[in-house]
């Protein structure tokens, strides 16, 4: 078991309307077949994903009454299981970025491959593979940047993908934002501060 | 040892036995009591100690004496105690008197020692289980090992057995900290090589071992529960999961085998009932907390996101998923395997005894027979789990989760073909799911399908219909072998009665989507305006086409509603280009024909119009379909388009959908010009429609308007009211005029019997109004005039007039209609004028101090002949002169005032008059006169007057005569002129008599007469020249046009003065005279110097001098110039060096020109000589002639 590290299963963009706007599915590595494939169906991860707005109503109450985390990373939302744990992110205008993290998505020589040998020897040593609160923070950060960058088109018109009244909204279809995730999506796994 | 001992230790022996009895205090029976009581404590610890178990004993004893006896009590209780050889310390005394309050506490201070007791009885067994293990040596059976209730053990199995046991006393001491240790050491041991690794796993003991190992490892995460170690726990409860996965994987019979499952579902129900039991403080559902934080030690590490503990419905959620993976192992094995083991070869079971784990699980032929019947009900303990779990996350606010748990539940019921329950489980689901909402279409779209096949199992009609209904649209993935025609949504279902379904706006995802534009923003009432439904279908495609019955669109406002009916062959064929079909609709009122019953029992204000209109209502596959519909507006108001409603009618069922317009995506905004090209309407809201009130037929004219009306004449100003209605018009008027100083006018219904007093307006605040003046009815295309009479208004102004007319026609009192007209009143003064008032030189002689009859001889005249001044000609002037000097004695001046007048007006004006009214102080006496020439009083046009035209300026001159009424009056006085011009407006049309003049009057600044300085008048008379003929004399032939100057010194004041008169020579003229002189004036009187000027003849200069209106009119005796040209007919301006110069004060007086004289830049005068007629002969022989 030691010898999986997680990844990202599925990175999800939800509209202000609690609406899906992008979700990007990436496949994990199956220690039975020894190959890679999606943990879930897209209707599975749909449904993990529309579950954690649950959480981040729950949160967004909470922080209301308490008047703490205002700095949109809202961390751990909750783990599905002992595999899966999604992490969520609210920027200011409401939309929000979900990570399922898949904790045994990659084989250690996975990681070799990507360069990370040196980080991993030296944690493998340790009890648990697991994540601290931070790591996400880049997948954030990248995804919001991405995000940004999506704004930034003069063509794309936020109130179509979530109308200030009214519900659902048209899903992303910008063609870099999609592979700009898929990139986020593939490159991370713990210990990278960078995407 | 198995789950016996713990029972033997948790359940049956107590660690102390608490004994009650009665202290008798009689003291006849007290011994007696006494020894029995403690021939029983000791009969009962010597049964104690025969059972081998360290039990204590403690007694209560309940005294019934009061307690103040105590010593002797005492004494019996010390007697007791030894002869039962009890511990002090378990000895009590309970007084029988006391109060529930004092027993409660005494039972919680007996407890509290007790503790202590039980705690002592519990370390004494761990001690013992300790010292056993440190001995090190496997203890001899105790029973022959062939009995098979008893196993011999090895040294590391009596170890873990020992460890075990210290755990549990721990455990039994809450000394958790020991206990885990303990717990952990025996894990450790038993999974350890010497024992697990070593019992073969075909082996009975293999599964005690494991089922050992799982005790030990609940014992371990309670610990850790309620250690509060929440972290540890979960990762306990993961690696135990771990290693037992590892190790039947490795030595077992693999973990991708239903048993595995079974037991990793078990595993993780254990925690979440775990987690239950220890009642987790941050799980109270109030908390909201969905997982714990770490805690502090393992807070810097790094932790599986698992690792953090969540709330048992994540627990259960796991287990479920187990289960369920539990129930597709078995489902998987195949039928040999499922044979039970007396149907099936030998060998088969010894290998399914290899192949399937069967620990704490059914054989394979129990776990999914092959006949089906019996078996393990899987579906059951998944639905249990998931329900367990559902009702966790709805208690903490996890909707959506609980949502997906819902439908994991339902589909697990489908599977067992539990229709009813699933359609109540998701039916509640499926109304209101945030999913559709939200736009997790494919939720929504499992969630449809999953309820829609319960439905079909169980019939409910309803529910089908609005399934099919919504799953038409494209949204949803296509179902390949879906016929997708809501026609056939309700094959195979005969429900009891049509079903009739209904669905709100909202409701579900129609895959319809409709909008209305009006074309134009406004209308007016009794008009109509063109609107457009787009209906736009987004049905899958090869769905069959829907054909809807009837659409019903609703209006806000007097609009009432459309209706829209299918013709499959309308009349019009619509436009079709791409996917859009275009069609006009023409609306009937359904009101003219057969539901006008229907419709007239309902209450008569709430009907609302309705339109009716046939049309091809087949809606197709991603088809916008466009009706374009003639809306009749009747009222005044906003109307807006609302909603919609579709009614779909088959023979097997009736629907209805109800669209709103205007929700967001349904809003668009596009025309369709036709069926190819559409343009774009830029409003705001196009879905609604402003409608105007009727615009009023009945106008107002005014025929006769002016731009301008002039001051001092009376306005009237004429209207016409003309009804264009088609009805006759009972018609009121109000009139308002609004400006500064408005004036009360009055008004005059022409034609009508005018009343002795015609009706005026008041005034309030600048506004002069009149309301409600009824005009009585006007009939259809019929005039009305109205006059208006405004009185002279003195101040030039602007005003609004605002005439508003009231009408109702006659067919129809009910709605008012107003009609106004808003016009301006320009009032302007028609003249303007400026003046100068000239010094003229009085020709009367000033009164003489000296001369008696002068000053006194006639006093006492009447001062009122001012008044008789107005009308006076030049003959009338001299003998109003003389009165003058003989009723006023004063001194006198005259005075010639030129007045320059110019019309303002826009148009010709004929001015009939101009005078000037005199106003001065008692004690001065004027009189004017006017100058010839001012007016003529015959124009060469037509009437009387002068005709001025716009913007041209004409002057006036009037001569003033003043005198003082006596002469000890010396004080300046004032005098006040208005000037008053009498005009009429140019009616060419009109005959003269009609003509109104009015009077326009001018004020003239103040002018001051009389003062008290000196002045010098300067006047000039020209000598004509002598002809010749008349000449006797030899010497000179003739003699030259000679010009008289005359220098009048004045002295009004009452001292002496000395002037002195110098005049210089110059070479533009001769003169004769003094040219120094001296001049001494008594008080209040003048003196003058004369002097001849002879002008210089010499080649006339071409001087630029204007003809000033003062030197070119001011010249009565001055033949006509021709041309007004001075210079050209040779007349000059010479300038004589005269100087006036008081003596005493050593000032240069400044000499006042009077008539045919001017003033130069510098100060200096300038004389008017005229041009002699006989120049050409002066000019040749004259010698000129130097004076003196």
């Amino acid at each position: 078991m030691a010898t999986a590290i997680p990844s990202i299963a599925c990175l999800g963009v939800i509209g202000r309307n609690n609406n899906p706007l992008h979700v990007a599915i990436f496949p994990s590595y199956d220690p039975v077949t020894n190959n890679f494939a999606p943990v879930r169906t897209p209707l599975q991860f749909s449904l993990l994903l529309s579950s954690t707005l649950d959480v981040f109503e729950l949160r967004a109450r909470h922080n209301a009454a308490t008047g703490v985390g205002l700095s949109g990373d809202f961390g751990l939302l909750h783990a599905v299981d002992e595999r899966l744990a999604a992490y969520g992110f609210e920027t200011n205008t409401g939309t929000k970025f979900v990570v399922l993290v898949d904790m045994r998505g990659r084989r250690i020589d996975g990681a070799i491959a990507a360069g990370l040998v040196d980080i991993k020897e030296k944690r493998l040593g340790a009890v648990a593979v697991g994540l601290r609160e931070g790591e996400m923070k880049p997948v954030f950060k990248a995804m919001q940047t991405a995000y940004v960058k999506l704004l930034q088109n003069p063509f794309f018109d936020p109130d179509e993908h979530a109308p200030p009244a009214g519900h659902g909204g048209k899903k992303i279809t910008s063609r870099k934002f999609a592979d700009d995730m898929r990139r986020i999506g593939e490159t991370w796994t713990p210990g990278v501060t960078n995407l | 040892m198995d789950a016996q001992w713990i029972l033997k230790h948790q359940d049956l022996v107590p660690s102390v036995l608490l004994c009650f009895y009665d202290l008798v205090s009689d003291p006849t029976l007290a011994t007696l009591c006494d020894n029995r009581l403690k021939t029983d404590l000791n009969n009962l610890r010597g049964l104690l100690s025969q059972s081998g178990y360290k039990t204590r004993l403690a007694v209560v004893l309940f005294s019934d004496q009061d307690t103040h006896s105590v010593d002797s009590v005492q004494e019996r209780l010390e007697a007791i105690r030894r002869a039962c050889a009890i511990d002090a310390k378990s000895l009590f005394l309970a007084p029988s008197s006391e109060s529930p309050d004092e027993l409660e506490r005494m039972a919680e201070n007996m407890l509290t020692t007790l503790y202590g007791v039980a705690i002592e009885y519990f370390r004494d067994l761990g001690r013992h289980s300790r010292k056993k293990k440190a001995r090190g040596v496997v203890p001899q059976p105790t029973v022959p090992p062939t009995s098979g209730t008893s196993q011999t053990l090895s040294q590391a199995g009596w170890n873990v057995r020992y460890d075990f046991k210290s755990a549990m006393f721990a455990e039994y001491r809450l000394e958790l900290g020991n206990a885990l240790l303990s717990f952990e050491q025996a894990y450790e041991n038993l999974l350890g090589p010497e024992l697990l690794e070593a019992i073969p796993s075909w082996s009975p003991r293999w599964n005690e071992a494991r089922f050992l190992a799982d005790v030990i490892a609940v014992r371990c995460l309670r610990c850790l529960l309620w250690n509060g170690q929440h972290s540890a726990a979960a990762r306990r409860w993961q690696s135990h999961r771990d290693r037992i996965a590892e190790f039947v994987d490795r030595r077992g019979r693999g973990i991708s085998n239903y048993g595995w499952k079974a037991w990793e579902a078990r595993w993780a129900i254990i925690m979440a009932n775990l987690i239950e039991r220890t009642a987790v403080s941050g799980f109270t559902p109030a908390t909201m907390n969905l997982y714990l934080q770490p805690e502090k030690n393992v807070m810097g590490e790094r932790l599986q996101p698992w690792e953090m503990l969540h709330h048992t419905g994540y627990w259960y959620h796991l287990a479920a998923k187990h289960l369920s993976a539990r129930r597709n192992l078995a489902h998987a094995m195949s039928e040999d395997d499922r044979r039970p083991p007396s149907s099936s070869p030998a060998s088969h079971v010894a290998n399914n005894a290899f192949t399937y784990d069967t620990y704490m699980c059914p054989d394979p032929h129990d776990e999914y027979p092959l006949n089906g019947a019996g078996g393990v009900d899987h579906s059951r303990m998944i639905v249990d789990c998931l329900k367990r779990a559902r009702s966790e996350f709805l208690k903490r606010h996890q909707f959506r989760f609980a949502a997906e748990l819902s439908l994991e539940c339902a589909k697990e019921l489908a599977l067992v073909r539990d229709w009813k329950r699933v359609v109540e489980l998701l039916r509640s689901l499926w109304r209101d799911m945030s999913f559709r909402s939200e736009g997790w279409v494919a939720i929504a779209e499992d969630l449809s399908w999953a309820l829609r096949s319960a439905a079909a199992a169980v019939g409910d009609a309803d529910l089908i219909i609005a399934i099919d209904w919504e799953l038409l649209g494209q949204n949803f993935t296509r179902r390949t072998n879906w016929h997708y025609d809501i026609t056939r949504s309700l094959e195979g279902i005969a429900p009891k009665s049509k079903p009739s379904v209904h669905i709100e706006h909202g409701e579900l995802l129609p895959f319809v989507s409709a909008s209305f534009v009006f074309r134009d923003e406004e209308g007016k009432a009794g008009q109509s305006t063109r609107g457009q439904l787009a209906i736009k279908s987004n049905a899958q495609q090869g769905s069959a086409p829907v054909v809807l019955k009837s659409i019903e669109i609703e209006f806000s406002g007097s609009v009432g509603r459309v209706v829209l009916q299918h013709q499959a062959g309308a009349a019009t064929e619509p436009r079709k280009h791409g996917s859009v079909a275009l069609s006009a609709v023409s609306l009937t009122d359904a009101a003219e024909d057969g539901a006008k019953s229907e419709v007239e029992n309902l209450d008569e204000s709430n009907r609302k119009l309705t339109l009716r209109g046939n049309a091809n209502l087949t809606l197709l596959p991603s088809q916008t379909t466009v009706f374009g519909v003639d809306i009749p507006l009747r009222e005044a108001g906003e109307t807006r388009a609302v909603s919609l409603k579709l009614s779909f009618e088959s023979e097997a069922f009736d629907l209805q959908q109800s669209l709103y317009f205007g929700s967001g995506i349904n809003s668009s905004n596009l025309w369709y010009i036709s069926a190819s090209s559409t343009k774009r309407i830029a409003r705001a809201i196009p879905l609604s429609v402003r409608v105007l009130p009727r615009p009023p037929k009945l106008k107002i004219k005014a025929p006769a308007w002016k731009d301008q009306y002039y001051n001092d004449e009376p306005i009237q100003l004429e209207f016409e009211i003309v009804n264009d209605e088609a009805d006759g018009a009972l018609a009121k008027l109000d009139v308002d005029l609004f400006g500064e100083d408005t004036p009360v006018f009055s008004i005059e219904v022409v034609g009508q019997g005018a009343g002795d007093a015609l009706p005026s307006s008041t005034v309030v605040n600048d506004e002069s109004k009149l309301r409600g003046l009824s005009l009585g009815t006007i009939e259809s295309s019929k005039a009305l005039t109205v006059r208006l009479n405004v009185p002279p208004i003195e101040r030039s102004n602007r005003y609004d007039l605002t005439m508003r007319v009231t009408y109702h026609l006659s067919t129809d009192p009910g709605t008012p209609i107003v009609q106004t007209a808003l016009l301006q009143l320009n009032v302007v003064n028609p003249f303007e004028a400026n003046y100068d008032l000239l010094p003229r030189v009085h020709p009367d002689p000033w009164p003489s101090m000296f001369d008696y009859n002068g000053v006194n001889g006639l006093s006492g005249g009447d001062d009122d002949g001012n008044d008789g001044s107005s009308g006076s000609g030049n003959a009338a002037h001299a003998a109003s002169t003389a009165l003058t000097n003989m009723s006023h004695k004063g001194i006198s001046q005259a005075w010639c005032l030129v007045t320059r007048y110019a019309s303002f007006a826009s148009e010709d004006l004929r001015v009939v008059n101009v005078d000037i009214r005199v106003q001065t102080a008692r004690t001065v006496r004027c009189f004017h006169t006017k100058q010839p020439g001012v007016l003529p009083l015959a124009d060469e046009d037509r009437g009387r007057g002068r005709l001025i035209r716009p913007r041209t300026i004409v002057e006036a001159a009037f001569d003033i005569d003043a005198r003082k009424s006596t002469l000890d009056d010396r004080s300046p006085s004032t005098l006040d002129v208005s000037f008053v011009i009498k005009w009429t407006r140019c009616h060419p049309d009109t005959s003269s008599s009609e003509v109104v003049v009015n009077t326009t009057t001018l004020p003239v600044p103040r002018f001051t007469l009389f003062g008290t300085e000196p002045r010098v008048l300067a006047s000039v008379s020209h000598i004509p020249p002598n002809p010749p003929s008349l000449n006797k004399d030899n010497s000179s032939p003739r003699t030259p046009q000679l010009t008289v100057l005359h220098v009048i010194i004045e002295n009004a004041s009452a001292h002496f003065l000395t002037f002195g008169v110098s005049m210089e020579p110059s070479d533009e003229f001769a003169f004769s005279g003094p040219k120094q002189t001296t001049l001494n004036l008594l008080p209040v009187s003048r003196r003058s110097v004369t002097y001849r000027l002879l002008p210089l003849p010499r080649p006339p200069p071409p001087t630029p001098t204007p003809t000033t209106p003062s030197a070119n009119k001011a010249l009565p005796p001055t033949p006509a110039t021709p041309g007004g040209g001075a210079d050209g007919a040779g007349g000059t301006w010479i300038k004589p060096g005269l100087v006036v110069r008081d003596k005493y004060f050593q000032k240069v007086l400044r000499v006042i020109p009077t008539e045919g004289m001017k003033l130069d830049k510098d100060g200096g005068v300038l004389i008017w000589i005229p041009p002699d007629e006989e120049e050409g002969e002066a000019r040749s022989g004259e010698k000129v002639e130097a004076a003196e």
